[in-house]
């Protein structure tokens, strides 16, 4: 009970602050939307809580509006407070409820009958040893990315097991509907995929599995005896061991920065480190680091409100355009995507396209 | 809707000016959800706030028009005139003074939407951008390119550039860089006849009174701002941090007035009275302790400081080192506080005013005073920033757990405002009037001036289509 209070005090004074984060949230830049605004989103839920809103429907259609990338709580002047988490009680609120967004709903039913976002797929378990490269299911569906990830670890002299696609999923989809006992039930499937395997460390490539599998599994009790990594981290070691051999290209690139993987997991470094590595120049978009922009498929927007993911991409693409740069790069398969029309490629892709020999 | 309106109800819309500004902006940006409505029922007037954490919210409006461009700003301007609609301009709503409430069950205009920078000429040291662009989004994308706007408000995280102009902003950085009114150099504005104006950025010019001026701290009462072309500054080769105690706020103030007059220019200057010190620096205690830095070019910057020095020493003042300045940077933006003592019933508020020199400590000694004699008050306590060779803001924090809070709060105000107008001073420095500075706007003004704003209001916007019930009470109070 006293940590309820505590809670709702928290949320409270949110509703209460100037909107101090705002400028750092894309999906109120993006659309000029007052009502998206952290501070208005946390007003309504207060308002919600009391029981002051008519408009049920229209409520929750904005809870599902939130990129819920984090650049709110990256930038709020309270520590230790994360709007997304009230935001995302809603959600589950709703799907107790069954009041979900129709677009949402249909997204569950298709994890609920495959195991995964996308639909049916084949299962992907190759190579031996301790450490795992788990493939995402937006990495699975690009085939440019797994032929270059196939060859960076075939280069890089480490024994990895590599494993994803069929139902192996983070569950993500499920957490960002509300669905927290589908979601839990797929945390533990994902905990019994890496301990059959003997892991002892895994790499992933996309922050929001990371997320998913480190923080979020935490808290609802479900831990991973596992080290994990992201890719970035990975090539970076590979790189300070000089396990890779590039030749070197004076290009301007331009990282763009993930949200998950700079608000949640703070790595924007390490990419950055490993453009140099390779010789080329980087040219930082205005908006980068810890004042990246979301590309406008965080999994909170993408299963939510399409104009909505639009007009956050396309201002994320001007962005980035705006650099001029000769090569994008990022290290979210899924940003990748989206992000498609400037020709994005995943830092693997960069790495493998130079690697010239094993040591 | 469950929420409570304590001010005014919303309105009903003429179906035909629904239709019309749906097909003006399209359907997406025109909206009567309960969502936004509440949304944009409130800018940061404090006590406004303090009341919403109850669902009580002064207004709301009729609706929530977001145009794109300032010619669909004149195409709403035109049905608004057309269905008598008022029509309420909301930039970022950080507004203290209720300026951005939708009074009078008007339509906000939402100008966020128009949030681009437009181009910078490095030649000329300008750059332009929609009056709808976040402070610090502007600074990110000045200082991505070398350079700053220097206009650094406390509310830079959520204030716009149109704001700055509509309220006649200053920020941190005013003493060397200047405040809005010396930033601005050109705008474009829809007047409340739906005419476009456009005011062509230059140095200066000398034909007639300058119509820009007009629309510095027009509260959009006389227009709406739509972008503006403003000066910026390359970023500082060099910062030089200082800090002095001095023995009293005479001293402190009086040290500042010498080096101001010795020609240094230090961007940022603050005196902190014993309570507020205490409260930044608790090292240091209650005692006056003063900030200052200095920034730019290399050489002048070093001379600067050194002025800085030099009269600190020859007047008592005890170097406290950098330390205070770091503590300030970081905690400049800082509102945390005042939400979670509204939590507990606590009431809130910020006033600034300005004085000559010769004033200037009396005031606050008197101001001070006298909102500490209200019942119910907490903490009252001051410091002085944004200074000129003339003289300086005074702006005050006031804190009172009251059983009263409206009582509280508006005779908090009246002792605030009687002691600024008994000791000379000006009654804003650099927050506007709104709504809630009306009621002693006369005082300020003289029955003469005021007359003459209303004229102006009047000439401009004789219906009272623009933000109708602010700055000044020029247009009719109740639509047809």
């Amino acid at each position: 009970m006293a940590e309820d209070n505590k809670e709702i005090e928290r949320i409270a004074r949110c509703a209460m602050c100037a909107d101090m984060c705002k400028y750092s949230c894309p999906t109120y830049l993006a659309t000029g939307r007052e009502t998206l605004s952290p501070q208005k989103m946390a007003r309504l839920i207060v308002y919600n809580e009391k029981g002051l809103l008519e408009d049920e429907k229209g409520f929750l259609d904005l809870m599902f509006q939130s990129a819920m990338c984090g650049a709110c709580s990256k930038h709020c002047i309270y520590d230790d407070y994360d709007l997304r988490k009230f935001i995302h009680k809603v959600r589950i609120k709703a799907f107790g409820s069954g009041a979900i967004p129709e677009d949402v709903k249909k997204r569950v039913e298709t994890f609920r009958k495959f195991g995964n976002p996308n639909g049916e797929r084949e299962l992907i378990d190759k190579g031996a040893g301790q450490y795992g490269y788990f493939i995402s299911c937006s990495s699975y569906e690009d085939e440019d990315l797994l032929k270059a990830t196939e060859k960076m670890l075939s280069k890089s002299g480490f024994a990895i097991r590599q494993f994803g696609g069929s139902d192996m999923c983070c569950g993500a989809p499920l957490y960002y509907a509300g669905d927290m006992e589908g979601f839990r039930q797929v945390s533990l499937k994902m905990k019994a995929e890496i301990e059959t395997r003997q892991l002892s460390r895994i790499v992933v490539d996309c922050p929001t599995c990371i997320k998913m599998m480190t923080e979020v599994y935490r808290e609802i009790g479900v831990e991973l005896n596992v080290e994990i990594m992201h890719t970035v981290q990975f090539i970076d070691v590979l790189l300070k061991q000089g396990r890779l051999k590039f030749k070197k290209e004076d290009s301007v690139v331009t990282f763009h920065d993930p949200c998950i993987l700079s608000y949640d997991l703070a790595t924007t470094n390490e990419p950055r480190e490993i453009i140099t590595a390779l010789g080329f120049n980087l040219k930082e978009p205005i908006y980068s680091r810890e004042h990246t922009h979301c590309c406008g498929a965080a999994y909170g927007a993408k299963i939510g409100d399409h104009s909505l993911k639009d007009a956050v991409t396309s201002m994320r693409l001007n962005e980035l355009r705006n650099t001029a740069a000769d090569i994008y790069v990022t290290a979210c398969p899924t940003c990748k995507s989206v992000l498609s029309e400037v020709n994005m490629k995943y830092i693997t892709e960069l790495v493998a396209e130079r690697i010239i020999a094993k040591r | 809707m469950k929420v409570n309106t304590y001010m005014s109800q919303e309105g009903m819309l003429p179906r035909g000016f629904i239709e019309r500004a749906r097909r003006i902006v399209g359907n997406e940006h025109f909206s009567q959800q309960e969502g936004d409505l509440i949304s944009y029922s409130l800018d940061y007037w404090l006590y406004g706030v303090f009341l919403s954490q109850k669902g009580d919210l002064p207004a709301l409006p009729s609706a929530a028009i977001s145009p794109a461009s300032a010619a669909q700003i004149q195409e709403i301007i035109e049905c608004a005139r057309e269905y008598k609609v008022p029509i309420t301009p909301f930039g970022g709503g950080s507004g203290v003074l209720g300026g951005a409430i939708p009074l009078n069950g008007s339509v906000v205009l939402n100008l966020q939407r128009m949030n681009k920078f437009l181009n910078l000429d490095e030649l000329s040291l300008v750059a332009e951008s929609e009056a709808g662009i976040m402070g610090a989004n502007l600074e990110l994308e000045l200082n991505n390119r070398g350079y700053s706007a220097g206009n650094i408000p406390q509310s830079l995280y959520c204030s716009t550039l149109g704001g700055w102009i509509s309220t006649r902003a200053a920020g941190q950085f005013s003493t060397k860089y200047g405040k809005i009114e010396d930033m601005v150099l050109g705008m474009e504005v829809v007047l409340p006849d739906g005419n476009p104006l456009n005011i062509k950025p230059v140095p200066r010019r000398s034909v007639g009174p300058s119509l820009k001026d007009l629309f510095l701290g027009g509260e959009g009462a006389l227009g709406i701002v739509t972008r503006a072309t403003i000066s910026i500054h390359p970023l500082p080769q060099l910062t030089i941090k200082q800090s002095f105690i001095f023995p009293s706020i005479e001293v402190a103030v009086d040290v500042v007035r010498q080096i101001l007059r010795a020609e240094a220019r230090p961007a940022v200057v603050r005196i902190f009275d014993e309570a507020e010190s205490e409260r930044y620096f608790p090292k240091i205690g209650r005692k006056v302790t003063t900030i200052f830095i200095s920034e730019g070019e290399t050489e002048y910057t070093k001379l600067d400081a050194k002025v800085i020095r030099r009269i600190s020493r020859e007047n008592e003042g005890k170097s406290s080192g950098e330390g205070p300045v770091d503590i300030w940077l970081q905690k400049r933006f800082d509102i945390g506080l005042g939400p979670v003592l509204m939590q507990y019933g606590g009431i809130v508020d910020t006033i600034e005013v300005s004085a000559l020199f010769k004033d200037a400590t009396k005031l606050y000694r008197d101001m001070v005073a006298a909102m500490k004699s209200i019942e119910g008050v907490l903490e009252v306590s001051g410091h002085y920033s944004h200074f000129y060779r003339e003289g300086a803001c005074l702006y005050v924090t006031f804190a009172g757990i009251p059983e009263d809070p409206l009582r509280y709060y508006q005779d908090t105000w009246d002792a605030a405002m009687q002691a600024t107008l008994q000791n000379s001073g000006s009654i804003s420095h650099h927050h506007g009037v709104g709504f809630w500075r009306i009621q002693y706007i006369e005082q300020e003004l003289g029955a003469t001036g005021v007359g003459l704003l209303k004229s102006i209001k009047s000439a401009f916007d004789p219906e009272g289509i623009l933000n109708r019930g602010k700055l000044i009470d020029g247009g009719r109070q109740q639509r047809d």
